[in-house]
């Protein structure tokens, strides 16, 4: 029993990382109806930004999530604006960014291992290995402290989405572009407004991960297969079906581990990805994506 | 007498068999070394495997990041069956591609439901997901430590004309993919999926018959390499790089097109050649650079600029060169996953 | 006259809402059949469980007595039913013969002599000079022309018509209302027609159906069916229509072909609402 509250715990802290990166994904394709497939990439981008804050100037991971994300937010609009813009717009164009994203992926990666090395790489601080008590177990501040801000933030975007003005925009965006420029909505400034935020979350996402695992160059091609994995369970634009389809893989991840070998359960998700195509082909909530 | 079916171009016939006729004696006529015959050898091979995943990527508009699954499963199923039973090296190639088609169904059935961007990240799942299992499922791949295959004396010189004879007949396919009634199909998929089935296409059934060719062909390409190598190991085989480089050769060469892809792969095996020796840190990012440049500047990649260079010179109609790149384009409305069983109103 | 396509109490629901509530439908050998009803009445999802396309949630459609509904498009087509787009969906990569082609091989499994029969079709539908283009370069009235012709090529012994005159000028407008007279005339199909453009319902149609909120509301001859008070009430609202006076023959309903009146349009707009399109064309992307 305190095994099985152990994993569920486990299984909720990780959710939360899991929904904020998988946000990221779910919200550019809902307005842009683009693929970043540079998403592992801006993760992989966010844990070495951390990681260089961290070594050379001391700078706590908590501390640099503004810098993280503002160097991951700038990061995507310069990609969106440098080279997706120039793509055709529609059916054609989503093949044709899929693969230019992954150009950029390969550069950003080769990037990295040209500056840091293929090593793996930590960020430790000397809370890394503190624990709170909660629940009758014991559980890794860090843990909670990923989870908790991921939560925030995910508040946080839900509130500007459904209460300002351009988060607003960006969800009228998503419904019906050609509407909202007849309105007067400056459509380009929202698609490279949303690309922002949505590369925002992945580094975000890719810093608290390294708070937690170790990384190195090729890190967040399992977390795009992750995200990838939440946005067909959980739909898109719903924040509360992205949590919960997180939550669904983590819990299937974390039990996993007690059946399976260590080197297979990277290889869950995926599964859990063909049974859902194969038993729900509508996806478990929300918005279909499936053709 | 009509011994051929009306959509065969006899001029197209008569230049694959001509250029194969010259290919089969030119290492005797200009007098390769064994390194370069080996060469040009690798790179047949390499022609055929883009090709072949030309007919997901190019012909059904479905990006495939996961073809190594297949390279590598026929590489190992094949190798095994030399190791166990000394079976004759072509059998043990067809068997391994049999295997691998099997496998791309398993996998493929059920994720083809996916369009367009989406079906491609599965396929990075399926990718990895293989890698991952083929490591450490030692029996099969001998693990990181691979797999030595028995070396049959003269072999390998031998197989520069089986790569010849299995590049025409993946050039044959190919053409026949897009020029047959099945092909008009298949297009009618890339552009609509939803349109097409309205007219009676089914397209599972369509896409599944490619994903078994194409996963078979790659299959036994995978076994040919590992004939040619005699020895192979699973994270070179399975690797994402394996995947990239069938990606990167048909969208240098020009997704879509019958021919371009071929094209690609000799510019990719050269490519790499030059680069692993010369800049071995950088490769990955001149991949990804190259990947950038073509689809910006032109999508169709060499098969693009050919078209426009005949343009150019007045080689080419307008609408002919049209009609062309609409057929080659990379997607259709059919890239949009949108529902077809729509959710509420 | 013999009954050729029955449907029987098909519903169709999305999530909580019935986009259509238990329609019966009768279509006569050789009849023209006209459904109209306000936008979101349910009659494109009506076109997609005919089709094929979408599975009924309860009910089923019979052509000549057998079941058509519930599988795929395909096995529709086989069985002679075919349907066209609201919003035309030319395979934008084929050239406008190779689009009709499609139709020709794939829509009864026959490859044989398929480019002669498409061309006859392109011939039928005055394609036939655009058959080396690429659709792109059509006028919306050649693209829903070639719409229907990808559709005829398949053979059908019925055709489901979805706006195929809504939104082109009013001489295609006529040209498009001769054809479809004569695909009825020389090629013997029964067709079902979606149309929001009134004048031409009420010339093409036998019989029309009116679907309102996923219900059938009323059925009849054309005329009759326009002075149903609850059709009026449908298309203008409660007050409109116990406004208007109820007597049969009065023509006070006002349709473009009755003459004036301050509503001489009950012609919705054209633009589609969600429930009005294919459901195919919805995709994943609202926001909470």
């Amino acid at each position: 029993m305190q095994r099985f509250t152990e994993l569920v715990v486990a299984a909720v802290l990780l959710a939360g990382l899991y929904a904020t990166m998988a946000y990221g994904l779910g919200l550019i394709y809902g307005v842009l109806r683009v693929v970043n497939l540079n998403h592992g990439g801006i993760i992989m981008a966010g844990a070495y930004v951390g990681w260089l804050l961290h070594e050379k100037f001391g700078i706590d991971p908590y501390l640099s999530i503004p810098a993280v994300v503002a160097v991951s937010f700038v990061l995507g609009i310069a990609i969106y604006r440098g080279l997706v813009r120039h793509l055709p717009r529609g059916p054609a164009g989503a093949v044709q960014s899929l693969l230019l994203l992954f150009g950029v992926w390969l550069v950003l990666r080769n990037a990295a291992y040209l500056l840091f090395t293929g090593n793996d790489q930590t960020i430790r601080t000397e809370y890394s290995t503190r624990s709170v008590a909660a629940f009758g177990l014991a559980l890794s501040v860090n843990r909670v402290a990923v989870f908790g801000i991921a939560v925030l933030t995910l508040v946080v975007l839900h509130l500007f989405l459904t209460r300002t003005f351009t988060g607003k925009a960006i969800r009228a965006v998503a419904q019906n572009a050609d509407s909202c420029t007849l309105v007067g909505v400056d459509v380009e400034r929202i698609y490279s407004l949303t690309f922002g935020i949505g590369t925002a979350l992945a580094g975000l996402a890719g810093l608290l991960g390294a708070s937690l695992f170790s990384f190195n160059p090729s890190y967040g091609s399992g977390d795009l297969l992750k995200s990838f994995v939440i946005v067909v369970l959980g739909g898109l634009g719903s924040v509360m079906g992205t949590a919960a389809a997180a939550l669904i893989l983590a819990l299937v991840e974390v039990f996993a581990i007690l059946a399976l070998p260590s080197y297979l359960t990277g290889a869950v998700g995926f599964v859990l990805l063909v049974l859902v195509l194969v038993l729900r082909p509508g996806g478990l909530f929300g918005h279909r994506v499936l053709g | 007498m009509k011994l051929l079916p009306h959509w065969v171009s006899r001029p197209a016939l008569a230049a694959l068999v001509a250029a194969l006729a010259i290919g089969a004696v030119l290492p005797k006529v200009l007098g390769w070394s064994v390194y370069s015959q080996n060469q040009v050898t690798e790179t047949l091979l390499f022609v055929a495997a883009a090709l072949a995943w030309n007919w997901m990527g190019g012909y059904l508009g479905q990006v495939s990041f996961g073809h190594s699954a297949m390279f590598g499963l026929g590489g190992f199923i094949s190798a095994r069956l030399l190791l166990a039973l000394h079976l004759p090296f072509w059998i043990a190639w067809i068997v391994g591609g049999l295997v691998a088609a099997g496998y791309a169904l398993v996998w493929g059935h059920p994720t083809l439901r996916l369009r367009g961007p989406y079906f491609s990240i599965a396929t990075i799942g399926v990718g990895e997901a293989t890698r991952l299992v083929m490591t450490y499922w030692e029996d099969l791949t001998g693990g990181s430590s691979g797999l030595s295959l028995p070396i049959t004396p003269g072999l390998k010189s031998e197989l520069y004309w089986w790569a010849l004879a299995l590049m025409g007949a993946v050039i044959a396919g190919s053409y026949a993919l897009r020029k047959s009634t099945l092909g008009l199909g298949l297009l009618a998929i890339k552009s609509d999926v939803d349109a097409a089935a309205d007219v009676g296409i089914s397209p599972t059934l369509m896409q599944d018959i490619v994903l078994l060719l194409s996963g078979f062909t790659v299959g036994v390409c995978g076994a040919f390499y590992a004939s040619y190598q005699n020895f192979i190991e699973p994270g070179d085989m399975f690797g994402f790089d394996r995947s990239i480089s069938f990606v990167l050769m048909a969208v240098i060469g020009g997704v879509g097109t019958i021919i371009g892809p071929a094209f690609g792969a000799v510019v990719f095996v050269m490519l790499r050649q030059y680069l692993i020796g010369s800049y071995p840190q950088l490769y990955l990012g001149i991949y990804g650079v190259l990947l950038i440049v073509v689809i910006l500047f032109e999508p169709l990649g060499m098969m693009g600029l050919f078209f426009r260079i005949a343009r150019r010179f007045g080689l080419l109609r307008p609408e002919v060169e049209a009609t062309l790149e609409a057929k080659a384009a990379v997607g259709g409305a059919a890239a949009d996953p949108g529902a077809r069983e729509g959710g509420a109103p | 006259m013999t009954v050729i396509l029955r449907a029987e109490g098909v519903s169709k629901r999305f999530g909580g809402l019935k986009a259509v509530d238990s329609v019966d439908l009768e279509l006569n050998d050789g009849e023209i059949l006209g459904v109209i009803g306000p936008n979101g009445a349910g009659k494109t999802t009506l076109f997609s469980m005919i089709a094929g396309s979408i599975p009924p949630t309860s009910g089923r459609v019979l052509l000549e007595g057998k079941v058509i509904s519930g599988g795929s498009p395909r096995r529709a087509v086989r069985a002679g039913v075919v349907r066209t787009h609201q919003i035309v969906r030319p395979f934008q990569n084929l050239t406008v013969l190779e689009n009709v082609m499609v139709g020709a091989i794939y829509g009864k499994a026959r490859p044989l002599g398929a480019r002669e029969r498409a061309l006859e079709v392109l011939d039928f539908c005055s394609l036939r000079d655009r058959a080396p283009q690429l659709p792109g370069g059509l006028t919306l009235a050649g693209r829903k022309r070639l719409e229907l012709a990808r559709a005829l090529a398949t053979e059908p012994r019925v055709l489901l018509l979805d706006e195929v005159i809504a939104g082109v000028n009013p001489v295609e407008a006529l040209q498009m209302t001769d054809l479809i007279r004569s695909v009825r005339e020389k090629r013997r199909l029964s067709i079902i027609l979606i149309e929001h453009v009134m004048p031409a319902v009420m010339r093409l149609s036998d019989r029309v159906i009116v679907l309102d909120a996923g219900k059938k509301i009323a059925e009849g001859k054309p005329q009759q069916v326009v002075k149903d008070p609850r059709v009026i009430a449908a298309y203008l609202g409660e007050s409109a229509a116990a406004a208007a006076p109820a007597q049969p023959g009065s023509g006070s309903f006002p349709t473009p072909a009755s003459g004036s009146g301050p509503a001489s349009h009950p012609t919705p707009p054209s633009n589609p609402t969600p429930t009005s399109t294919s459901p195919s064309k919805k995709g994943p992307g609202e926001r909470p």
